[in-house]
């Protein structure tokens, strides 16, 4: 048997017999592993994945386009800036009066973009026929307080119109009626200059899809809706910070642990440490035994502890987010490598100490 | 005999001890971190939204609708109906008087201002910027400083006037399309109603305000006439997201489920007793803000508690595999108790009880640190600490009893079965 044969042997030999003190290493490797797993997993995707809650916010940046309307030209602009992650509401605002000879504001839209844009309105459902209306709650009592049809007059032109459906919103649109955009540019002959966007997206995200909108629409005025883009990165920011605060917490406190349970199982074994000195063992061999020893444990226990988290991940987002996160292989170089770092830092120290005592005192058993 | 032999393995195994006891102290502080971190979330969040944005809108109930077009209102100042703005105090009377965070009253009025010698016609809103208000033995600031903490002012917040002086110019903020538009400056004055006014601010929403003027509410109602006078008021209100119990019709519940939903600082709830309180002001939730923020929090929640389940699972893992590795080294300790006559039950009874102690020291430790961990986190994070409730104690030296127990007696059933005569050689 040669050196590095038997330098193996003994590697594998003492991992397998004491498979007891194996396990109780490599699963406090493996809950590290784990841990930090599921904390980067969880940190990297949380932007994202928070993100996409801010959708049902509804618009978060208005184009409007004063004393003009928006070209179908403006439109495909806007489109083409947003990808398909979004959705872009076209309205046109007029003020007409009604039957009682109040003023109220009327808007055209496409009705069911605009319920889609706005899910959170509260709304009474009628029917659905031909000149459907989208009624605000306020307006609604001043124009049809029983529902059903009502008319409103532009000029010289009036238009009547069925209460498709009544909704609360909490703001002024529930002075507002909404008419479909065909039947107001019938009624006022105005084309939307205004458009309502929604921009999917990180709050840099969004920002960038503001520059280009802004270079490619130059006679327009490009407006974010601070109070929403606000939130989303005040949340965003804070739960991130949360996130990785507690992290951070769990993974160093974790590794600690560890590292506590490595050096103790080193500690514990000063015997076969003293035998293999006494033996006439180098302390370059007996360093490069323990040390092997815990990057082997370390690397398996890193590997375990990966595909763990990895699933913790990603049940965390099923569970919570209704769409999985998936775990990032990138995370793994670094998973790996503080596992064994941490490792070598645990078993060395330890090693380092006993060197300094003689073989001969710990056989005895001092 | 017994407690000496406790005593004795204490004294005589520090370095042991120290590292088992370390283990459970750092096992516990994550427990006590996380969970204090975990159920608190929630409310620091909800907190954090509630200052960027109001979530419930008062409006007069006999009012007229709003004319607005292009962020500009037709609808004449004196037209329609106002709320009383003395009367506004009253919401914060109720029963949920801690959960009303502030509000902000407004009073819009179209006027033509004079700057530089040309007129300019728009809206002059007046609101409260940070006013002391009194109600019954207490006083809080409120406005919309604390309200809508979006508004973004290069310059300086003009203070709130009660009764500014006749000979002096009250200061006031300049929307930045109208600032941009007219050429208007920090320090400019311009005139209306023959009153001067005097920019402090630049203003910037991306609301109606960015065209507009806006003034201490006091000086409004002075200029248009209308002592006391409010148009609507925001309120933000710290509520519990809306749930199928919390959209159901209290008018229809049964008295005991009536007042289950009278106390739960849902919208709704305290939307109705506002309006109990003031009978003449409709009361709309800002449903863009209340509905969807619930969600978003309920979102955050829920991760925070499946991170802290993960994170409690990963402690006592950590914990057992501490115990387990610190116990199966002293299997000579059981094979030389057991030569000498002790039974199993002798054995595990000791093991057992050291395993108690350092559980109950640890879980302490670890307690006050993980307390101390979340103060800190809450203080960085969101500018308040987050406390932790002693009932936490009890619950983290008894995960550590049960976390330990389980972790050592796995490795004390282990070391028994040897052979005391082969675990003394050395051989096993």
């Amino acid at each position: 048997m040669n050196r590095r044969r038997l330098f193996f042997h003994l590697l594998l030999k003492d991992i397998w017999v004491r498979r007891d003190r194996t396990v109780t290493a490599l699963l406090s490797v493996i809950v590290v592993a784990t841990m930090a797993t599921v904390a980067l997993t969880v940190y990297y995707d949380l932007e994202s994945r928070l993100s996409r809650e801010f959708r049902s916010f509804g618009a978060n940046v208005i184009v409007t386009k004063h004393e003009a309307s928006l070209t179908s030209n403006d439109l495909a602009q806007i489109n083409s800036v947003l990808g398909g992650k979004g959705e872009v509401v076209p309205v046109a605002y007029a003020i007409a009066t009604t039957s009682g000879n109040s003023r109220v504001v009327i808007a055209g839209a496409n009705l069911a973009t605009l319920r889609r844009l706005n899910s959170w309105w509260s709304i009474q459902d009628f029917s659905t026929s031909s000149h459907a209306a989208l009624v605000g709650a306020r307006a609604s009592e001043l124009v049809s307080p029983s529902g059903g049809e009502f008319s409103l007059k532009f000029g010289a032109k009036s238009v009547s119109a069925h209460t498709d459906a009544v909704f609360h919103s909490g703001s002024e649109d529930d002075s507002r009626v909404y008419l479909d955009l065909a039947d107001f540019t019938a009624l006022t002959g105005v084309q939307p200059g205004t458009a309502l966007l929604r921009i999917d997206g990180s709050p840099r995200e969004i920002q960038s899809a503001l520059g280009q909108l802004r270079a490619s629409l130059p006679s327009a005025e490009v407006e974010p809706v601070r109070q929403i883009t606000q939130t989303q990165i005040a949340v965003l920011g804070k739960t991130r910070s949360v996130v990785l605060a507690a992290s951070a917490v769990v993974v160093v406190l974790i590794m600690l642990c560890m590292v506590a349970t490595f050096t103790s199982s080193v500690l514990e074994r000063r015997r076969d440490f003293a035998v293999m000195k006494a033996l006439g063992a180098s302390n370059r061999t007996v360093n490069l035994l323990f040390a092997s020893q815990s990057t082997l444990l370390a690397l398996a226990g890193a590997l375990i502890g990966f595909l763990v988290g990895g699933a913790v991940a990603y049940w965390i987002g099923r569970a919570n987010f209704d769409a999985a996160i998936v775990p990032r292989l990138i995370l793994l170089v670094p998973v790996v490598l503080s596992s064994i770092v941490m490792a070598l830092i645990a078993s060395m120290s330890p090693i380092r100490m006993l060197q300094r005592i003689q073989p001969a005192r710990i056989l005895r058993g001092e | 005999m017994f407690l000496r032999l406790v005593f004795e393995s204490f004294r005589r195994q520090k370095r042991r001890k120290s590292i088992a006891l370390l283990a459970i102290a750092l096992g516990m502080s994550i427990a006590t971190a996380m969970i204090a971190v975990g159920t608190d979330v929630g409310d620091k969040i909800n907190q954090e939204l509630r200052t960027y944005s109001a979530n419930l809108l008062l409006t007069p109930v006999e009012d007229t609708l709003d004319v607005n077009l292009g962020g500009v209102s037709l609808r004449p100042a004196t037209e329609g109906a106002f709320i009383s703005e003395a009367s506004l105090v009253r919401m914060k009377e109720g029963f949920w008087s801690h959960n009303i965070l502030g509000y902000a009253p407004f009073l819009p009025a179209p006027e033509t201002f004079s700057l530089h010698g040309n007129t300019v016609s728009t809206e002059l809103i007046g609101t409260y910027f940070a006013q002391p208000v009194h109600y019954g033995n207490e006083s809080f600031n409120t406005g919309v400083r604390s309200v809508n903490s979006w508004w973004k002012v290069e310059g300086e917040w003009p203070p709130d006037y009660a009764d500014w002086p006749r000979d002096a110019s009250p200061a006031v903020l300049a929307g930045s399309k109208l600032a941009q538009l007219q050429h208007l400056a920090i320090g400019d004055e311009l005139e209306v109603r023959g009153r001067k006014l005097r920019i402090s601010g630049i203003l910037t929403t991306s609301g109606v305000e960015d065209q507009a003027i806006v003034a201490p509410l006091h000086i409004v109602q002075q200029l248009i006439g209308r002592p006391d006078a409010v148009r609507s008021a925001t309120v933000s209100a710290l509520t519990k997201p809306e749930d199928a119990f919390a959209r159901r019709n209290p008018a229809t519940m049964s008295p005991a489920m009536r007042d289950r939903w009278y106390c739960t600082p849902y919208a709704n709830s305290i939307a109705l007793q506002i309006h109990e309180n003031l009978p003449n002001v409709r009361v709309e939730q800002i449903r863009q803000v209340e509905q969807n923020q619930g969600k978003v929090l309920s979102r955050i929640s829920g991760l925070m508690l499946l991170l802290t389940f993960a994170a409690l699972v990963a402690a006592a893992l950590a914990i057992s595999a501490a115990m387990a590795a610190t116990i199966l080294e002293r299997r000579q300790e059981v094979g030389l108790m057991k030569s000498l006559g002790a039974g199993n039950a002798a054995v595990a009874s000791l093991f057992l009880t050291e395993a108690g102690l350092l559980a109950v020291i640890g879980g302490g430790i670890g307690f006050a640190a993980g307390a101390l961990l979340a103060r800190q986190i809450g203080r960085s994070i969101f500018g308040s600490a987050i406390t932790v409730h002693p009932v936490v104690l009890a619950v983290v030296i008894f995960s550590a009893l049960l976390v330990t127990f389980a972790g050592s007696a796995g490795a004390i059933r282990k070391a028994m079965r040897f052979d005391p005569a082969v675990v003394l050689r050395g051989n096993a």
